[in-house]
């Protein structure tokens, strides 16, 4: 029990010692070293992307005869041996996987710095 | 109503208000100065200066802040990155060890009072001991926590709390029991 009572004595000492530090200034040094504010612009980046690449698709289908090159290849695709359809989608598969593990190695290395 | 550190967090990741990031500084910036002050030995200048840093690196990556811990010890792991950081390149600089570091602080020179004995006896504890105590006991940080920050197993953050007190006990003996 005494053991215990000192502990906490020592506890509250410490705290007392460690007295509140006064900004002084430091939040207004810390706010000017910060990056400037993202551009509201930034946000619409996003919606720019998929708008032209939605654009370039339907330049594509009008300029392919009506996206007719989908519908060969897809025929095509039907008369290849299923050997060699599973070894297409395994193929896709580890590229998907190999692309989706780089980017959480990535991710992670930066979480960590 | 005053808002919480998650309604901050929540207004810098949405808006990048600087504001908000602001008054994230105003709240945990005396623990976290507090903290590195006592890391560095009372070097008030390179302690402010890992402190800025430390808050800087905490906007730079604060998408990464999940909310699985408290902000503070977020925070605290951030500072704590920063001083190990910042000693080991003035390690490879000038070749100082913990020893050397010891030895710049003459016991003979501390100040009356209890508690400059306490900070001073505070300081001459071993790095590890040191940053243990000043978290768990003086901070207020759980165990577990602490072994977050540090990142090293909990048993050893217990050890070290518990070698740091018993060294502090020691030190402060002459001023008898409280």
């Amino acid at each position: 029990m005494e053991a215990m009572n000192q502990e906490d004595s020592l506890d509250r000492q410490l705290r007392e010692a460690a007295s509140y530090i006064e900004d002084d200034g430091f939040t207004a040094r810390v706010l000017r070293q910060l990056p400037a504010p993202r551009q509201r612009g930034r946000s619409a980046r996003p919606v720019i992307l998929i708008g032209m690449s939605l654009l370039a698709s339907a330049v594509a289908y009008v300029l392919s005869d009506g996206g007719r090159f989908v519908v060969v290849g897809i025929t095509r695709l039907t008369v290849l041996p299923s050997l060699w359809i599973f070894l297409l989608a395994l193929g896709a598969g580890i590229l998907v996987m190999t692309g989706g593990l780089v980017a959480a190695m990535s991710k992670t290395s930066e979480l960590r710095s | 109503m005053e808002l919480t550190d998650a309604d901050l967090i929540t207004r810098v990741l949405v808006d990048d208000d600087h504001h908000a990031f602001g008054e994230l500084v105003r709240r945990h910036q005396s623990a976290v100065r507090g903290l590195l002050r006592q890391l560095t030995r009372t070097d008030l200048a390179l302690a402010d200066d890992l402190s800025q840093e430390t808050f800087i690196r905490a906007y730079k990556h604060i998408r990464s802040f999940r909310g699985e811990a408290r902000f503070s010890t977020w925070l605290h792991r951030i500072a704590y990155n920063c001083f190990r950081e910042d000693a080991r390149r003035r390690k490879e600089l000038v070749g100082i060890d913990d020893q050397q570091l010891q030895a710049e602080h003459d016991p003979q020179t501390a100040d009356a009072g209890l508690r400059h004995d306490l900070m001073h006896a505070l300081s001459l504890l071993p790095l590890p001991e040191r940053t243990a105590v000043l978290l768990c006991c003086q901070n207020g940080v759980s165990h577990d926590e602490a072994a977050r920050i540090l990142d090293i197993p909990l048993g050893t953050v217990k050890t070290n709390v518990l070698r740091g007190r018993e060294k502090l006990k020691k030190t402060l003996a002459a001023w008898g029991p409280n």
